[in-house]
């Protein structure tokens, strides 16, 4: 797993690295754009953190720019700005989150993690919540050393639920993941497959990590 | 000094244009037809006098005074349209983004200086707008970088003190983004940023998403229960906002293991309930005062959370009211369209 940051502030570039190593994740540092490009052309990169407002050019038209011409990793971008124009525009030119400073480090990392399960990204096979593992090739579900058997729609749902784990996701992503269009969906189809969802990891020692938002949706998280 | 109105004025001219015309056309007659004060005192010249009279004074004066009444109204009112136009265009302008000028082509000449007054001060407002958003801009990253920097060096230490100053520097952030939201607004209202349609059930379950894992962290729940309500009209992140500051509040009130519930409509409404004691008018009232005195309650950030929420739906048209559920907080908007 490696991170590039790109950051022109080397006090708070240092810091943030040595946060995010103790959290396991490395990551190397680019002072400026043109160091960035070089290092994405010399490595591989698992993430970039994209500081906005570097000294040589804006990192939004850097990164709009990226996407257009090749494969760039998942990027988060880090930014003192805060109004929602700022962040429309961070999203439309291909950031994939962002987080306002000044950051915590403990949500840096779970925004780091939460990119890096998502589908496409080369890196993590296994989503990791709480005491459950699932191997996103194998589709084997297991709580501690246990195997979990699940429906196809059960290990679907939980597919989705644990590479979001820590956000919420709504009923109606939900139903359009797991149902196609012309599968009629009953309104309490999604609450069926959750509360039997929720069984089965009960059984299997895993309970207290699925919750119900009721009214909004559901989400996979690790008590505290 | 106050000015009376134009055809006030008009009138007033009218009659004295009148009432000296009349004088000195009575004048000219009596001199020119010989007439004396014994003239005017024989009964016998009378029906002379009257006839001459209203020959030679009346009806002149009658035949000019009242068309030039009837025109000088007509061409008062005729001129002053095209103010009318400019008010309405200025009114009907409250909801653009800035960059608003009045047309001075419609106008007459005379009201042209005065326009273009008014041009003037509009770009300055409009200066003065995006002077107060760059400035926003910059306080926000002038205290941002410290601040992360601060929070990193105090993640490094692993002393029990450190923690304690993490909740500290916690509260420091939360405190300049509610600055920043304010700053913002204000700026926003200066400037009329337009608004758009907004989906309250939308906006409510997407809040409630986002807040809700940092709730359940901390052993707490929110649901969202839908009524159905209108669209309306507003800025979508500010609206956000305020729910967001209603639904911080009313976690630091629930008890571990309760609930928060956003309760969207009946009607162009969001409320939001926790299970504590709630809030009464008088003290809601006194939290929403930016300048609010005397209360300690606001170290944590929470008066001055009710304070923007208040200021936002200011802005929209809408209010902030406790009840009448215990517990509750309700945002009242006005339906779209009105």
């Amino acid at each position: 797993m490696r991170l590039l940051m790109i950051e022109d502030n080397a006090r708070l570039a240092g810091l943030t690295v040595e946060g995010l190593a103790r959290r396991g994740f490395s990551c190397d540092v680019a002072p400026d754009l043109e160091t960035a490009g070089a290092a994405l052309d010399a490595a591989a990169f698992d993430l970039l953190i994209l500081d906005l407002g570097l000294p040589d050019g804006d990192g939004l038209a850097w990164l709009r720019a990226k996407r257009l011409t090749g494969d760039l990793p998942p990027a988060l971008v880090l930014t003192a700005r805060d109004a929602l124009e700022d962040r429309v525009a961070g999203l439309d030119a291909g950031a994939d989150d962002y987080l306002v400073k000044p950051f915590e480090l403990d949500e840096l990392a779970a925004r780091i993690r939460a990119l890096l399960r998502r589908p496409g990204t080369r890196a993590p096979v296994t989503l990791e919540v709480g005491p459950l593992r699932f191997d996103t090739s194998s589709r084997a579900v297991h709580a501690g050393a246990r195997p979990v058997e699940l429906t196809r729609r059960e290990t679907d749902l939980l597919e989705l639920l644990m590479r979001r784990a820590g956000a919420v996701v709504r009923r109606e992503t939900i139903e359009n993941a797991l149902y196609t269009f012309d599968e009629p969906v009953t309104p309490n189809a999604v609450e069926a497959i959750v509360s039997r969802l929720r069984r089965r990891l009960d059984e299997a020692g895993a309970a207290g990590l699925l919750h119900t938002v009721r009214g909004v949706g559901y989400l996979m998280q690790e008590p505290r | 000094m106050r000015a009376g109105s134009i055809s006030r004025r008009l009138t007033i001219g009218m009659a004295l244009v009148g009432v000296i015309g009349t004088t000195l056309l009575f004048l000219f007659v009596a001199i020119e037809y010989g007439m004396t004060w014994s003239t005017f005192t024989d009964p016998g010249e009378l029906p002379r006098v009257t006839r001459e009279l209203s020959e030679h004074v009346l009806m002149p004066v009658l035949v000019l005074i009242l068309p030039m009444t009837l025109l000088a109204r007509w061409v008062i009112r005729t001129a002053l349209a095209p103010l009318a136009g400019a008010a309405a265009q200025i009114d009907a302008a409250s909801g653009m983004a800035r960059g608003f000028r009045i047309g001075t082509d419609p106008l007459p000449p005379e009201a042209r200086p005065f326009a273009q007054s008014v041009n003037a001060l509009l770009e300055r407002l409009d200066r003065a707008a995006a002077d107060q958003e760059a400035f926003a801009a910059d306080v926000a990253h002038e205290l941002r970088t410290p601040l992360t920097l601060l929070a990193l060096e105090a993640d490094r230490l692993e002393a029990e003190p450190a923690a304690r100053l993490r909740g500290d520097i916690g509260h420091m952030r939360r405190l300049i983004d509610q600055l920043m939201l304010l700053a913002q607004l204000d700026a926003d209202l200066a400037a009329r940023i337009p608004q758009a349609p907004i989906r309250l059930a939308d906006l409510a379950a997407d809040v409630a998403g986002r807040m809700a894992p940092l709730a359940i962290a901390q052993d707490r729940r929110i649901a969202v229960e839908d009524e159905g309500a209108p669209e309306i009209l507003g800025r979508r992140e500010a609206v956000a906002a305020a729910l967001r500051n209603l639904v911080e509040n009313a976690l630091r009130f629930t008890p571990v293991g309760g609930t928060v519930t956003i309760r969207v409509g009946p009607g162009a409404t969001l409320a939001v309930q926790d299970e504590g004691e709630g809030l009464s008018p008088e003290r809601l009232a006194q939290l929403c005062r930016r300048h609010g005195r005397g209360d300690r309650a606001s170290a944590d950030g929470a008066g001055l959370g009710l304070a923007i929420v208040d200021r936002i739906m200011a802005a929209h048209a809408g209010t902030l009211a406790a009840g009448p559920e215990r517990g509750t907080l309700r945002l009242r908007f006005p339906p779209a369209g009105d």
